[in-house]
């Protein structure tokens, strides 16, 4: 496991060392900023009119579940950032052959990229809680609720990240990694909208469910509403795993060409 | 120590590597001598298990390069041809990365930089960016990073290419110095640093080994030798009386002004006294008389003879 620390380290060392790490957390929150203080804007608008009788209210758990169904797309944009060079950059500077002939296993070499860009990603969203704490401040939102967001957050970056990672493996260049994982993770959250769209225009269609399942979209919305269902739970692991595992695979690949 | 057998890489169609087979034993500095293309790097990935072989298998310290990777890497230090560096990071973060890498104990960690800065001469540079040094500099950190875990094998491909004449001599004495402790593969394509540093060399072509030899026996290869002798006036009976000799098998004249004829014979010593004698004789006013050793450059092309092109 010593490789795996190493390379957390050297990868942690390289994001704050350029200005990658600061920018895209300084974007993330600015972006997660506005989008909250529309939010709280919405949220008093409703409920001045609720007073009057003239529209239904909403409540702050609500809010709370559409702040973190936009963040958890958002992160979706924010994704390639952090995982486009873990392996792209290696292949481009010719350093693979230093972490392939030191003497650890490549599944080291694999976890210990993905932890590291998991961590930096864990970080940020740490800082999202700030939202969090101002609703908590001001408001009575329900905690359990926040708490099984977060979880659903933590699940569904692991699969962000580890698809990062795998089609960073596939290329040498951090822009063609960064923009097919936009393209990748795009295309699994709006596989849900495509099959309702779909069952909605044609009728109930046979791979419908398969494709609402594929995305994380649902997995996630169900964290955000406070429930955490097994199978969602056992959806984020695998998916992570299993592509975790394709990134190892593609990683040695490079060993037998 | 290194035991090659039968070794074999394909890329895709491209033989790269054709089934060679050497050893290498410890505390030997060899070297790895061919053309561009010859199939030296990739004999080197495979022994650094940093590519698997097609067919065939390699051996490090006993320990095979497929089955068991990682014993064989824990011996090895590698330089690749492109020194496999971190712009971003300092010299001393760098090597403090690759000492994490090599799961070097906390404890010798400190001393073990401090051996390895000192003895590539990176002490004065540790603190700086990676990206900013020299190419000689960043070759001397890729060769502060093989050594680092002190490997009883070292690996270096091309070494010395991009230093300035003062640093391959550096070079070369910190390779020298290794004699005896480690064993060492160095891979290059010019031919004066074989001479100057290693034991044995191989040449290797289009994936084959041409020829593999002890350093001091490459002068006297072969039967035929060479001798030049340089006279006051040239004739041509002088010609005719040297081709008279049996044993001797062509005299060229090389008339540029200098008088000078290259006489191709069998390596006897009475032969050469029969060539004076029969020079002398001539009374053509014999000036100098030389062996001519077969130079290294000249064996080497000779060997790849027929297949040199442009690289």
């Amino acid at each position: 496991m010593s490789g795996v620390k190493a390379i957390v380290k050297k990868e942690l060392r390289t994001y704050f060392y350029s200005p990658t790490a600061y920018v895209i957390i300084g974007l993330f929150l600015l972006i997660m900023g506005v989008i909250f203080t529309k939010f709280v804007a919405i949220y008093h608008q409703y409920n001045a009119a609720q007073r009057f009788g003239q529209a239904q209210g909403i409540t702050l758990d609500k809010l709370a579940t559409y702040l973190y169904q936009n963040m958890a797309f958002i992160l979706c944009f924010v994704t390639p950032f952090l995982t486009m060079r873990l392996f792209a950059e290696e292949k481009r500077q010719q350093t693979l052959e230093l972490l392939f002939t030191a003497p650890i296993r490549s599944f080291e070499l694999v976890f210990g990229k993905f932890a590291a860009a998991y961590l930096l990603m864990i970080m940020m969203v740490a800082l999202s809680f700030l939202y969090a704490l101002f609703m908590i401040l001001w408001g009575n939102p329900e905690l359990p609720i926040i708490a099984s967001t977060y979880l659903g957050l933590l699940l569904a970056l692991a699969c962000y990240i580890a698809l990062g990672a795998l089609i960073s493996a596939m290329t040498s260049s951090q822009a063609i990694a960064a923009i097919w994982t936009f393209i990748a993770l795009l295309m699994l959250w709006l596989l849900q909208s495509l099959a309702q769209g779909l069952t909605a225009k044609l009728g109930p269609i046979e791979l419908g469910p398969t494709l609402v399942y594929i995305s994380p979209l649902g997995h996630f919305n169900s964290f955000s509403e406070g429930l955490i269902h097994v199978k969602d739970v056992v959806y984020f692991i695998s998916f992570t795993a299993f592509t975790l595992f394709l990134t190892h695979r593609v990683v040695e690949s490079n060993r037998w060409r | 120590m290194i035991e090659v057998r039968n070794l074999t890489k394909k890329y895709g169609d491209r033989m790269a590597v054709n089934g060679i087979s050497f050893t290498v034993n410890r505390g030997e500095i060899l070297g790895f001598l061919g053309q561009n293309g010859a199939g030296k790097t990739t004999t080197m990935k495979v022994l650094t298990c940093f590519m698997a072989a097609t067919s065939g298998t390699a051996s490090v310290a006993g320990y095979d390069v497929f089955e068991n990777p990682l014993e064989v890497k824990k011996r090895i230090g590698y330089l690749p041809e492109t020194p496999p560096l971190y712009l971003e990071l300092l010299v001393s973060e760098y090597l403090s990365f690759v000492a994490d890498l090599k799961n070097i104990p906390s404890k010798q960690r400190k001393s073990r930089m401090d051996v390895v800065l000192e003895q590539c001469h990176l002490t004065d540079v540790r603190h700086r960016l990676i990206g900013n040094l020299s190419k000689g500099y960043r070759q001397r950190v890729g060769l502060a990073q093989a050594l680092m875990h002190d490997p009883e094998v070292l690996i270096l491909d091309e070494p010395t290419i991009g230093l300035d004449p003062k640093q391959v001599s550096e070079a070369r004495a910190l390779i020298k110095s290794l004699r005896a402790q480690k064993t060492v593969i160095y891979s290059t394509h010019i031919l004066s640093e074989v001479a100057a540093t290693c034991d044995r060399i191989i040449v290797i072509d289009a994936g084959k080994i041409v020829a593999q030899e002890a350093i001091n026996s490459l002068g006297a290869t072969g039967a035929v030798t060479k001798t030049e002798i340089i006279v006051q006036k040239m004739n041509d009976q002088l010609i005719s009386a040297i081709k008279e000799i049996r044993g001797v098998k062509n005299v060229h004249p090389i008339s540029n002004g200098a008088n000078r004829i290259i006489v191709e014979s069998e390596a006897r010593e009475d032969l050469m006294a029969e060539i004076s004698r029969a020079v002398v004789n001539q009374n053509v006013g014999l000036i100098r008389m030389s062996p001519v050793h077969l130079a290294l450059e000249e064996y080497y092309l000779d060997l790849i003879g027929g297949r040199r092109t442009t690289t």
